[in-house]
């Protein structure tokens, strides 16, 4: 598939972002920078601004109403929070994949080529060729070639999250978004989600927000925490991990937080 | 201990609250008692005039016609109405749905059609007859009737599919959002696709619905039909035909006529509704 964005790998640089629903601060001057390749784990309490963050890179945040942005986001050459922006382009280099397995109500093949179709792929090899791929990728292939014209719902809950993920490689972008990907998945399902962001990892520049501490430590080169919309720290995951500098950060890593 | 104890035993409900569960068969028995004490004696009475001549040829005032124009004019008239009304029905439906950005209009919009849907059909009958029929001059006719049978159902039709597409979730809407589709691309390539099933069995509900209708077409498709079927001709429909032998008609056999008439409504309500649910079991299937 040719790829009409950049083909490096980009970073992402977002400049004193600010996020309201209505009246309600949801982020609050934001800075932080993500170079290309790397996996940045963002963690903090619930309702800190972490899925937040994550939807304005990718711009669903505009989905929701009454939403009023401040401040700057490039991810590679996109310039995301401007109004000229293109979004359609901006979200096949930035791909998303959610918390709750979501895969459309058709076939597992028609779930993966759905993107390669809206961006105009019509040759059958070449969708063929695609969904092969990605769902290797996604390491799903072994478990669903020859069964391409099942149903996504007979899929478990992991096999239809890699399918997600599957489906969001498909049209091909180069950061991928991760919405807690594994908080609704058993501890074996989770795991294999885990390898497979390893493997992911460099190809793909990757922010994945998630409740689950050790899941960041293992996973993440970068790790930011959040509260009340603020980013407190960031920084390299073992650094964070072993000495974090701020002392919210390190009562939140040892559980005494409230 | 003795052998059986270590056997596994079957687990039998208890007796604790059973009664409910008696008392809603019995009211589900009397329910289909009184169901049958209906259709019963109709199929006793009519069966016998069921034949190739009653479902062909046209009624006779002196006993012994059929209904066979009635039954083209109640096709004709529901399908093309229902051609109309359909597609109107789902393009509103996807507006209200999927591009309800301006709140205070979807507001609006859903207090109107609750106004709209529990109008009696017989006020819509009475606006068709003071605006088609008196003030442009369209006969009493077929065309008349297709007016009035896509009036009635539109907001019906308008209702049923937004329900189906509220139905389906969101976070679908958001996988294809944030893989670069439009939101015209949404609806295209997802939200359509998953909601033919549903709005195909909804649609058989709703052709039933207007074949059952007699009010509002007595007075604007009339009490007559011609032997030869035309849009500007009387269009008397199964239903009305039903009424009509039933309040004004002289034919000597006119009981038999009418559970004969009766029992051919009875059997076009349920063939639409089988083969609807089957065609949307069919296209669900085709999804898959």
């Amino acid at each position: 598939m040719t790829r009409t964005s950049d083909e490096t790998t980009p970073d992402i640089e977002v400049h004193q972002l600010s996020v309201w629903y209505g009246q309600t601060p949801a982020l609050r001057n934001v800075n932080l920078n993500i170079s290309a390749g790397q996996i940045l784990a963002i963690i903090g309490p619930s309702g800190c601004g972490k899925s937040t963050f994550l939807r304005v890179l990718n711009r669903m945040i505009e989905r929701f109403s009454d939403v009023r942005v401040e401040g700057t986001v490039r991810v590679g050459s996109f310039n995301v929070l401007d109004d000229h922006v293109d979004v359609t382009q901006l979200r096949r280099a930035v791909g998303m994949v959610f918390q709750h397995p979501n895969p459309f109500p058709m076939t597992i093949f028609d779930n993966v080529a759905y993107g390669p179709r809206i961006f105009g792929m019509r040759s059958s090899t070449q969708l063929r060729k695609t969904v092969e791929d990605s769902l290797k990728q996604a390491a799903l292939w072994d478990e669903v070639r020859g069964k391409l014209r099942r149903g996504a719902g007979t899929l478990s809950g992991g096999q239809q999250q890699r399918l997600c993920i599957a489906r969001a490689l498909a049209v091909n972008p180069r950061v991928l978004l991760l919405d807690e990907p594994t908080a609704s998945l058993d501890p074996v399902s989770a795991a294999k989600i885990e390898e497979l962001i390893v493997q992911l990892k460099s190809q793909y520049t990757m922010v994945i927000v998630t409740h689950n501490l050790q899941q960041a430590a293992r996973v993440s080169d970068l790790v930011a925490f959040f509260e009340q919309g603020r980013l407190i720290e960031m920084g390299n995951t073992q650094e964070m991990f072993t000495a974090p500098r701020e002392k919210r950060t390190e009562e939140f890593l040892t559980g005494r937080f409230d | 201990m003795s052998k059986s104890d270590l056997s596994p035993k079957t687990l039998k409900p208890i007796a604790q609250g059973r009664s409910a569960h008696y008392v809603m068969a019995g009211i589900g028995v009397a329910a289909m008692l009184a169901l049958l004490s209906v259709v019963l004696p109709l199929a006793v009475q009519g069966l016998p005039r069921l034949n190739m001549d009653f479902l062909f040829k046209p009624p006779r005032e002196l006993g012994g016609g059929g209904i066979g124009p009635e039954i083209l004019n109640t096709l004709i008239m529901v399908g093309l109405s229902q051609c109309i009304s359909l597609p109107l029905a789902i393009i509103i439906a996807i507006y209200r749905v999927e591009y309800d950005h301006i709140r205070h209009l979807a507001r609006w919009f859903d207090q109107g059609l609750q106004i709209v849907l529990s109008l009696p059909t017989m006020v819509i009958g009475l606006i068709v007859v003071d605006v088609a029929i008196v003030r442009w001059h369209w006969p009493i006719s077929v065309e008349s009737g297709i007016l009035v049978l896509s009036l009635i159902n539109w907001p019906f039709a308008v209702f049923l599919t937004v329900q189906v597409l509220q139905r389906i979730p969101d976070e679908w809407r958001e996988a294809s959002r944030a893989l670069g589709a439009s939101r015209w691309q949404t609806i295209t390539r997802l939200i359509l696709p998953v909601a033919w099933a549903d709005i195909i069995e909804l649609t058989g509900l709703t052709v039933a619905r207007l074949m059952g209708e007699t009010a509002a077409l007595i007075y604007t498709a009339g009490l007559n039909v011609t032997s030869r079927f035309a849009f500007s001709a009387p269009g008397e429909t199964v239903a009305v035909h039903l009424w009509y032998i039933r309040t004004e008609g002289l034919m000597p056999d006119a009981d038999q006529v009418a559970a004969a008439t009766g029992l051919v409504l009875l059997l076009l309500v349920i063939a639409v509704l089988w083969v609807s649910q089957k065609f949307a079991e069919w296209v669900k299937n085709a999804n898959l």
